[in-house]
C-alpha cells in the first residue's frame, strides 16, 4: 500500500463543507457534548446537554432548509445532496427534536429522566440502589443520541457502499447502548440491548459481505459505478445477485421487515420508551432512505432481479405485522408489530415501480413523515400512562382510560386511527399515496394484499380504542402523569401533524414530489 | 512475494528449534511421578480450584483491551499518514489533527470517568 | 493492482528478494545461531553486570570469566524432568512456549545488520529480507508473541500463571500503544516503514560551520526526535516485561507469573523468547533511532567505516549499549506497583506521545510550506501549555478527590474493634485505637511507609536472586 501511496501524485480531496454542514453541526456538537459530559459538574450536565442537543438539531434544521434546491455529489462523490436527502434530513431532524423533548422529560418519573441512574451498576445491587437514592442521571444519553442522529443523516445521503456502511454503524452503535439504559425494568432493557446488538451485528456483517460481493462485481463502491457496471456487464450475475440479496438483508433488518423483524417487538418493548419512539420514527426513515438510494440509484438497472425478492418480503412483512399484532397484550409490543406492518406498506410503495421512480419516492417520503409524527406521538402517550412500577404497558391496564383521562385517551385514539389509515388522518393520505403509486407501477396484487392487511390492522387499532372508551376502568388502574412542557409539546406536534396532514396534505405532498429526485 | 520467503524460512528454523527442543526436553529428562509434583503450584497451600473454561476475569481487563483496540487502530491510521506525510502537507496535517483531537476527546472522557484507574 | 505495485516495491527495495536459496538459508541459519549464542552471552552478561552493581563477582567458574555458565545452566535445565501439571489444557500448554520462541526469532528477520557484502562472491545486503512495511512486521510478530504468554498463563489452569498472563497481556498492549506512537515521528521523517530505508534516511546529517571547523551534526533520529526515542525506550522495557516493569513474573507476588507451571525445556523456551525479544527491541531501537549499522561519529570519519563487514560491529556495539541499559535498570530500580505502571503508560506516555507527534507533524508541514519558524514555535508553546495545564488539572482534581475521600472516610469512620471476628487485628488506616492516640498515629504512619519500603526493598532483594539461578528456581520438583 505504501508503494501505491507514494507512486501516485497526491491530490487533496475537496469537501463542500457548506453543503454537508448539517452533518458537521450534529457530529461536532456531539463531540462537544462528550467533553461537557466529561468535565462539567454533575448538576450542570442535564441543562447543558438539553440545550446543546436542541440547539444543534435546530441549527442543523435551519441549515438544511437553507440548502433547499442543492443538487450535487459532495465530498468526492461520497455524499449525495439532493432533494431526497434534504427532505429526509428535514424529517429526521424534526423528529429528533421531538425525541429530544421526550428524552429530556423529567416530570413523569419523579423529577429524573427515564434513563438508568448509573448504567454500569448491576440491576438489583447495592450500587444501583445507592445511585437511585442519590438521584443520579445518565446524561450520556444526549451525546449518544446526537451520534445516532448524525449517522441517520448520513445514511440516506451516502452515495457509496463504504460511506453507507459507516453511517449504518454510526447510527446503530449508539442505539444499541441507548436501548439498554432504561431506569425501570432494567433487565428487560438490557436484554433488549443485547438482542438488538447481536442481531444488528449479524445484519451489519451481512451488509458488509454483500458490499464485498458488489465490489467484486463492479470493481467500485460508488453507486453510479455499480449502476454503470450493471449496464455494461452481462453474464456475471452471480456476484450481483448474491451481493444484492445480502445488502438487502442488512437494510431490511434496520427497517424491521419480515423475516428480519425478530428483534423489533423485544427491543421496542424493552428499550426506554423515548428511545423506542426515536427508533420507530427516525431509524425507519433513515433506513428507507438508504434502501431507496441504494436500490434505485445503484441497482435500479437490475430491478427485475430484486423485485421478486422484495415482493415476497413485502407480503411476509404485511402478514407478520398485522396478524401477530392481533395477539399482543402489551401496548409497546403491539406498536412494534404495527411498525412492522407499516414497513410492509412502505415496501409496497418501494417495490411497485415500473418506469419512473419519482411517484414512488415521493409517496414514500410523505408516508415516512406522516407515520413518524404519529408514532412518536403514540409512544409519548405511552410514557404518560403509569403506575407505581413505571409505565403501565399491559393492555389490561388501559381499560377504561377514556373515562379516567379523556384527553390522553382521545389523543391516543387519534394516533391509532392514523395508523389504521382512517380518512381525514395523515395515515390515510400516506396509504393512499403509496397504494396509488404502486398501482400505477403495476403491483396491483400487492396493493390488494395491502388493503386486506390494512383492514386486519384496523381491527387491532380499533380494539384498543374500544378498550379505552367502552369498558369500565379497573380499580387501582394506572394514573396519567402530568407531563412537563417537553412531552406536551411532543404530543401536541404529533397531533397537529396528524390532523393537518390528514386535512391539508397538499403542501407536503408537493414538497415530496419536488424532492423525489435522486442524483446518481 | 519473494520478499516474504526468507521470513518463512526463518519461521521454520525458529519454530523447528522450539519444537525440537520441547520434544527433546521431554525425552531427555527423567520421569519420576509424584502426586504433589503434578498439582498446580501455589506455594504449598491447597491449590485453588479452577473453574472449567477459565471462569471470569475482572472487567477492567476488558476495558483495557477495548481501549487498546481504539488506540491501536488510531496508530494504524497514523502509520500510512506519516509515511505519505510530505506529499499531503497542510491538508494531511489538518485532517490528522482533527482525527487525533476526536480520539483525544474520547480519551479525556475515559480518563475523567475513571477508566484509566488501576488499584 | 498487484502488477502496479511490484515494480515499485522492487525499485524501493531493489537489493532484496533476489538471493538464491542457499544465501537465504545461510542468512536464516546465521540469524538463528546468532540469536541463540547471543542469548547465552546475554544471560552471562546480565549476571556479571548485576553482580558488579551489587558488589559481587558473579559467575566466574565455568570457562574464561564464567562465560560458559549459562550454557551449563541451559544443558542442566534441558535434562530436568518435564512436568505437566494436572488441569492444564495440553495443546495450548505445549504450544504457548513454541509460539513465544518462534515469534521472537521471526521478528528479527527484517532487522538490517549491515550494508551489502559479498558472501561466496554473491553481493547481498546483510539483512535477511526487508518489506515496505518492515517495522509494522516487527510489531506484528511481537504482538503474536504475546499470545504465547497469554495462552501459557491461561492453559496452565492455575492461579498464579493466570494472573501473570492477564497482567502481561494488559501490560504489553498498554505499552504497545505508546511504542507505536513513538515510531510515528520516525516514519514522518523517513517517509518509509522499511527498516533498511530508515537506516538510509539517517545517513546524511547536516553540517554546520563553527569557527571554521565543519562539524557533522548527528542525523540520528534519537537526537532529532529525542522525545520519541525516550518514549520508545520506556515502552520497550514495558514490552519485554523487564524490570522495573516485570510485573507478570513478579516473584514476590506471583512466583514466576505465567511460567510458574512450566519446567525443563518449555521453561527454557519462554526464557529464550524473553532474551531474544530484548535483543530484537534493542536492534529495532538501534535501527530506528541510532542510525542502525552506520558507524557513530568519530569512527564515521574513517571512509571505510560503512563498508564491508565492519558495520556489523557497530551494530552489535549499539545493541549491547541498549542491553546494558536493560541490565542497568534492573540493577537499580525497584519494581513498580501495578497501578503506577498502568498510570505511567496510559496517562503520561500516550498523551505525551500524541502531542509530540502532532508537534512534529506541524513543525514539518509548516516548515516545508515555508512558514516562519516562529509560527511553529508558537504552536509548540501552545501545545506545551495545554499539556501542562492538563497535568495541573489532573493533579488538582486528584487532590480534590483525595480530600473528598478523606472527608467521606472520616464521615463514616467505624468504631475500631480490636477483636473483630474473634482475633486480635491491627487498626485499618484511618481507624483510631481508643485510648492509644499517639501510638496509633505512629502505627498508621509506619504502615503507610511500609507499603513503599516493601516494594523497593523486596525488588532489590529479588533483583539479586532473580534469574541468578535460572535452574534452581524450579527446585520445588
Amino acid at each position: 500500500m505504501t508503494s501505491i501511496l507514494l507512486a501516485q501524485e497526491f491530490k487533496s480531496p475537496t469537501i463542500e463543507y457548506a453543503k454537508v454542514a448539517p452533518l458537521l453541526i450534529v457530529f461536532g456538537v456531539a463531540i462537544v457534548s462528550v467533553i461537557a459530559e466529561a468535565f462539567l459538574p454533575r448538576r450542570f450536565r442535564y441543562p447543558t446537554q438539553v440545550v446543546l442537543s436542541l440547539g444543534s438539531l435546530a441549527a442543523a434544521l435551519v441549515v438544511t432548509v437553507g440548502l433547499a434546491g442543492s443538487k450535487l455529489l459532495a465530498a468526492e462523490g461520497a455524499i449525495a445532496i439532493d432533494g431526497f436527502t434534504l427532505f429526509l434530513w428535514g424529517t429526521i431532524l424534526v423528529m429528533s427534536i421531538i425525541s429530544v423533548l421526550l428524552l429530556a422529560e423529567r416530570a413523569v418519573d419523579g423529577g429524573v429522566t427515564a434513563f438508568a441512574a448509573q448504567a454500569a451498576a448491576l440491576p438489583g445491587t447495592e450500587a444501583e440502589r445507592e445511585a437511585q437514592a442519590r438521584r443520579l442521571e445518565q446524561t450520556e444519553v444526549f451525546p449518544l443520541f446526537l451520534f445516532a442522529v448524525g449517522g441517520m443523516l448520513l445514511f440516506p445521503a451516502a452515495n457509496d457502499l463504504l460511506t453507507m456502511f459507516v453511517a449504518l454503524e454510526v447510527l446503530s452503535l449508539p442505539l444499541y447502548l441507548l436501548c439498554g439504559l432504561a431506569r425501570r425494568r432494567r433487565l428487560l432493557s438490557q436484554e433488549a440491548a443485547m438482542k438488538y446488538f447481536l442481531l444488528g451485528a449479524f445484519a451489519s456483517a451481512f451488509f458488509l459481505y454483500g458490499m464485498a460481493m458488489l465490489y467484486g462485481f463492479a470493481g467500485t463502491i460508488s453507486f453510479s459505478g455499480i449502476a454503470a457496471a450493471i449496464g455494461a456487464k452481462t453474464g456475471v450475475d452471480g456476484l450481483l445477485l448474491a451481493g444484492t440479496a445480502l445488502v438487502a438483508v442488512g437494510l431490511l433488518f434496520k427497517i424491521g421487515a419480515a423475516p428480519f423483524h425478530m428483534w423489533t417487538p423485544d427491543v421496542y418493548q424493552g428499550a426506554p420508551t423515548a428511545i423506542t419512539a426515536f427508533m420507530a420514527a427516525c431509524t425507519k426513515i433513515a433506513a428507507f432512505g438508504a434502501l431507496l438510494r441504494l436500490f434505485y440509484v445503484a441497482l435500479g438497472a437490475a430491478r427485475w432481479d430484486w423485485q421478486p425478492m422484495i415482493w415476497v418480503v413485502a407480503i411476509l412483512t404485511l402478514g407478520v405485522g398485522s396478524v401477530l399484532a392481533l395477539t399482543q397484550s402489551d401496548i409497546k409490543r403491539m406498536l412494534a408489530y404495527s411498525s412492522i406492518a407499516h414497513a410492509g406498506f412502505l415496501l409496497i410503495g418501494f417495490v411497485g415501480v415500473r418506469d419512473h421512480i419519482s411517484a414512488n419516492t415521493s409517496a414514500i417520503l410523505f408516508y415516512l413523515a406522516a407515520y413518524g409524527f404519529a408514532t412518536i406521538g403514540a409512544f409519548a402517550v405511552v410514557t404518560l400512562v403509569r403506575d407505581a412500577s413505571g409505565e403501565a404497558t399491559h393492555l389490561s391496564r388501559w381499560v377504561g382510560l377514556g373515562k379516567r383521562s379523556p384527553i390522553v385517551a382521545s389523543v391516543m385514539a387519534l394516533f391509532l386511527l392514523a395508523f389504521a389509515g382512517i380518512p381525514l388522518t395523515s395515515g390515510f393520505m400516506g396509504k393512499w399515496a403509496v397504494f396509488s403509486a404502486a398501482w400505477q407501477g403495476g403491483a396491483w396484487p400487492l396493493v390488494v394484499i395491502g388493503v386486506v392487511a390494512s383492514v386486519v390492522a384496523a381491527f387491532f387499532y380499533v380494539r384498543v380504542i374500544v378498550l379505552m372508551f367502552f369498558s369500565e376502568p379497573a380499580a387501582e388502574g394506572p394514573t396519567v402523569a402530568v407531563p412537563s412542557v417537553f412531552t406536551s409539546v411532543a404530543v401536541a406536534v404529533g397531533v397537529a401533524a396528524t390532523v393537518v396532514l390528514g386535512l391539508m396534505p397538499e403542501p407536503l405532498l408537493q414538497l415530496a414530489a419536488r424532492a423525489a429526485q435522486l442524483v446518481g | 512475494m519473494n520478499l516474504y520467503v526468507p521470513i518463512l524460512v526463518l519461521l521454520l528454523l525458529g519454530g523447528g528449534f522450539a519444537v525440537v527442543s520441547a520434544v527433546a526436553g521431554s525425552l531427555m529428562g527423567p520421569k519420576r511421578w509424584n502426586r504433589a509434583k503434578v498439582d498446580s503450584y501455589e506455594c504449598g497451600i491447597e491449590p485453588t480450584p479452577q473453574p472449567a473454561g477459565g471462569g471470569r476475569f475482572p472487567v477492567k481487563y476488558y476495558i483495557t483491551a477495548m481501549l487498546f483496540i481504539i488506540f491501536d487502530i488510531e496508530i494504524i491510521f497514523l502509520f500510512p499518514w506519516a509515511v505519505a506525510f510530505d506529499q499531503m502537507a497542510l491538508f494531511g496535517l489538518v485532517e490528522m489533527v482533527l482525527f487525533i483531537v476526536t480520539v483525544f476527546v474520547a480519551y479525556a472522557y475515559v480518563w475523567r470517568r475513571g477508566g484509566l484507574e488501576w488499584d | 493492482m498487484t502488477a502496479a505495485v511490484m515494480p515499485l516495491a522492487a525499485g524501493e527495495l531493489a537489493a532484496f528478494g533476489k538471493d538464491p536459496w542457499w544465501i537465504i538459508l545461510i542468512k536464516a541459519v546465521a540469524i538463528t545461531v546468532f540469536l541463540l549464542v547471543f542469548t547465552i552471552f546475554n544471560v552471562w552478561f546480565e549476571r556479571r553486570v548485576v553482580a558488579r552493581m551489587q558488589h559481587r563477582v558473579g559467575p566466574n567458574v565455568h570457562g574464561k570469566f564464567g562465560l560458559l555458565q549459562s550454557l551449563a545452566d541451559g544443558i542442566k535445565l534441558s535434562l530436568k524432568e518435564t512436568i505437566k501439571p494436572k488441569g492444564v489444557d495440553t495443546i495450548l500448554y505445549v504450544l504457548a512456549p513454541i509460539i513465544s520462541a518462534a515469534m521472537a526469532f521471526v521478528a528479527f528477520s527484517v532487522i538490517p545488520l549491515g550494508p551489502e557484502v559479498s558472501i561466496f562472491g554473491h553481493r547481498t545486503p546483510l539483512q535477511l529480507t526487508d518489506l515496505p512495511v518492515g517495522v509494522l512486521f516487527v510489531l506484528a510478530a511481537a504482538s503474536l508473541g504475546i499470545y504465547g504468554i497469554v495462552l501459557g498463563g491461561w492453559s496452565s489452569g492455575s492461579t498464579y500463571p493466570l494472573l501473570g498472563g492477564l497482567r502481561s497481556s494488559a501490560q504489553m498492549i498498554s505499552y504497545e500503544v505508546a511504542m507505536g506512537l513513538a515510531l510515528v515521528a520516525v516514519f514522518l521523517y523517513s517517509g518509509s516503514m522499511s527498516t533498511s530505508e530508515i537506516v538510509g534516511a539517517q545517513a546524511g546529517g547536516s553540517a554546520v560551520d563553527i569557527f571554521g571547523v565543519t562539524l557533522q551534526l548527528p542525523s540520528w533520529y534519537g537526537v532529532v526526535l529525542l522525545p520519541s526515542f525516550l518514549i520508545y525506550m520506556i515502552a520497550m522495557v514495558g514490552e519485554t516485561n523487564r524490570a522495573p516493569f516485570d510485573l507478570p513474573e513478579a516473584e514476590g507476588e506471583l512466583v514466576a507469573g505465567f511460567m510458574t507451571e512450566y519446567s525443563s525445556m518449555k521453561y527454557l523456551l519462554f526464557f529464550l523468547a524473553e532474551y531474544v525479544n530484548m535483543v530484537t527491541v534493542s536492534a529495532l531501537a538501534t535501527t530506528m533511532f541510532l542510525g542502525g549499522w552506520r558507524a557513530p561519529w568519530p569512527i564515521s570519519l574513517w571512509a571505510g567505516a560503512n563498508e564491508g563487514w565492519w558495520p556489523l560491529l557497530w551494530f552489535l556495539g549499539k545493541v549491547l549499549v541498549f542491553l546494558f541499559v536493560f541490565i542497568w535498570l534492573r540493577g537499580t530500580l525497584p519494581r513498580m506497583r501495578y497501578d503506577q505502571f498502568m498510570r505511567l503508560g496510559w496517562k503520561i506516555l500516550i498523551p505525551v506521545a500524541l502531542v509530540w507527534t502532532v508537534f512534529v507533524a506541524t513543525a514539518r508541514a509548516t516548515l516545508s510550506a515555508g512558514y516562519q519558524r516562529q509560527f511553529f514555535f508558537g504552536i509548540g508553546a501552545v501545545v506545551i501549555v495545554v499539556l501542562l495545564l492538563s497535568f495541573v488539572y489532573d493533579a488538582v482534581a486528584a487532590r480534590r478527590e483525595k480530600a473528598e475521600e478523606v472527608e467521606r472516610e472520616e464521615a463514616d469512620q467505624v468504631e475500631f474493634d480490636p477483636f473483630a471476628g474473634g482475633y486480635p487485628v491491627p487498626p485499618m488506616p484511618g481507624q483510631k485505637v481508643p485510648g492509644l492516640e499517639p501510638a496509633a498515629v505512629a502505627v498508621a504512619a509506619a504502615s503507610a511507609g511500609a507499603g513503599s519500603a516493601d516494594s523497593s526493598g523486596g525488588a532489590g532483594a529479588e533483583g539479586a536472586g532473580q534469574q541468578a539461578d535460572s535452574g534452581e528456581e524450579r527446585g520445588r520438583g
